[in-house]
């Protein structure tokens, strides 16, 4: 920081003698424009000769002063101007250099005050308005989800007023039971408008709350002219639980209905606008849908049934066909089995016969060979043995009469009358005694 | 049960789009009847839901509720 400078090292005019300075002050405020203001009166109070009070708005505040002697020309309504008042002001800035007892000041002079009109608060309400949505402030609570069931809502309110009692009678009928915080605030005065930020943003502090209604009757637009504020739609605004403004009537627009997520005419609208479920409506919707979906699933199982019915009877189906188709084969097959059978035998033993002739022959062959072999063999054995050969060979053979070998001496005896056969012819001879 | 829905909204429009695929036709027996069981369910947490916001109306007041959050809040306070 650099060091500062002492007054008299200053390069700027002066010094001037404090008084003349105040005096040219005072000439040069009081040669400024004269224009009217507009604006909210603020700590009124009166001395002996004028009228003190603020000129504010959200932005800023002036000073104001006006003779009363001017004040009580006007025709303004008794009591009309008090803290609160909208006032349009006439007048220019002032500058009282003060006195020996008396303390400088700076003020507005009025030198005309008349209560805002219509006109006049359309003109600011305007003016506002273009730079709310300038600022994009009318979207954000458009865009915050809005609970098709909210469980409990808050309502910001007169404590006294029709606004309570068509509210509730909305919900009713919606069907809607649930809970209400109410947050009770005056609805017009001066202080209106903090006190009814202040509701909202205690209600959206409750975390049960899913939803605020804002709701007042209708009234001139000075009457509403609480829910234009500045403030308290720039508090709406910003807010994350959805509010839901309901003040005055459909031609009433004031500011919050624009910042507001949903703007309605009426309390009762509201009403339908916080609970956006129709619960009555809602109870028959679930009914129809149980009914729908009892009717689909048995609809389902129904639908399919024949078919299921004709699938489970169609393995029988084909298994009788089968079956049946089996059994024919089965027959058939027997059938051509025995054919076959009786073919094949026939044709087995036709061909048995001709291997059985073939191997009888081949065998028949072989056997007559060996046979004939043997038969030799026997034959020459025999023929050995034979008693022709013998008896080629000198011997003789005894029979007795019946032709039977005689081959004892004993049966010789026996025989008595034998016959000896020779090689080449037999003899009789009679056994005489055995010796 | 299947999973418990977000919200009424989120449930009834699960439903909705359920009964539109019933309503098509084209759900396989499987497939409808696992619908039909969700459906189920999402009806009886829709009609539960309705159920909370149907028993009574319950009246609270804002200044009441923040003057028990303060004695709540007090050292000392029961």
């Amino acid at each position: 920081m650099g060091k500062a400078l002492a007054p008299d090292r200053v390069s700027l005019p002066g010094p001037f003698a404090v008084g003349r300075y105040a005096r040219k002050l005072e000439e040069e405020m009081r040669r400024r424009a004269r224009v009217s203001l507009i604006g909210e009166v603020t700590g009124l109070s009166r001395s002996k000769a004028q009228a003190y009070f603020e000129l504010r708005d959200a932005e800023g505040a002036v000073p104001c002063t006006i003779w009363l002697n001017d004040l009580e020309k006007l025709d303004l309504p008794e009591g009309g101007l008090r803290d609160g008042t909208e006032v349009v002001i006439a007048g220019g800035p002032d500058y009282y250099r003060g006195g020996a007892h008396a303390s400088p000041s700076f003020s507005f002079r009025a030198t005309h005050i008349r209560l805002a009109g219509e006109g006049d608060l359309l003109a600011r309400l305007e003016a506002l308005r273009k730079q709310l949505k300038a600022e994009g402030l009318f979207e954000l609570q458009k865009q915050l989800a809005r609970p098709l069931l909210p469980k409990a809502i808050g309502v910001v309110t007169a404590e006294s007023g029709a606004a309570r009692r068509d509210l509730l009678a909305g919900l009713e009928r919606r069907g809607w039971r649930g809970t209400i915080v109410w947050a009770f605030a005056p609805v017009q005065d001066r202080h209106a408008a903090p006190r009814i930020a202040a509701a909202i943003q205690g209600l959206a502090a409750q975390p049960r709350v899913e939803a605020i209604v804002v709701s007042r009757g209708g009234g001139s637009l000075a009457d509403l002219w609480a829910f234009c504020d500045e403030t308290l739609c720039r508090t709406v605004a910003m807010l994350r639980v959805p509010v839901v403004s309901a003040v005055g009537h459909e031609r009433d627009s004031t500011l919050i209905d624009d910042v507001a997520a949903v703007a309605c005419s009426t309390p009762t609208h509201a009403a339908e606008a916080a609970v956006p479920l129709d619960c009555v409506a809602a109870r028959g919707d679930l009914e129809r849908s149980l009914a729908s979906l009892q009717r689909a699933a048995g609809g389902a199982v129904r639908a399919r049934t024949p078919h299921l019915v004709a699938l489970a009877r169609g393995p029988a189906r084909a298994l009788r066909r089968e079956q049946l188709a089996l059994n024919q084969k089965t027959r058939e097959i027997r059938a051509a089995s025995e054919r076959g059978v009786a073919e094949r035998l026939g044709f087995q033993r036709r061909l048995a016969t001709v291997v059985l002739e073939r191997a009888r022959r081949r065998a028949a062959g072989a056997e007559m060979d060996r046979r004939r072999t043997a038969l030799h063999r026997a034959e020459v054995a025999l023929r050995a043995h034979e008693p022709e050969r013998t008896l080629e060979r000198g011997y003789a053979l005894v029979e007795d009469r019946a032709g039977e070998p005689v081959i004892g001496a004993a049966g010789a005896v026996a025989a008595e009358r034998v016959k000896l056969r020779f090689a080449d012819g037999s003899v009789g001879a009679t056994i005489e005694e055995q010796e | 049960m299947t999973e418990k829905p977000d919200s009424y909204e989120v449930a009834v429009e699960r439903l909705e789009q359920i009964i539109d695929r019933l309503d098509s036709g084209q759900a396989g027996l499987r497939e409808t009847l696992d619908l039909c069981r969700e459906g189920r369910d999402l009806v009886a947490y829709c009609s539960a839901e309705l159920d909370a916001v149907g028993e009574g109306l319950k009246e609270l007041k804002l200044d009441e509720l923040a003057e028990k959050l303060d004695a709540s809040a007090t050292p000392g306070a029961s």
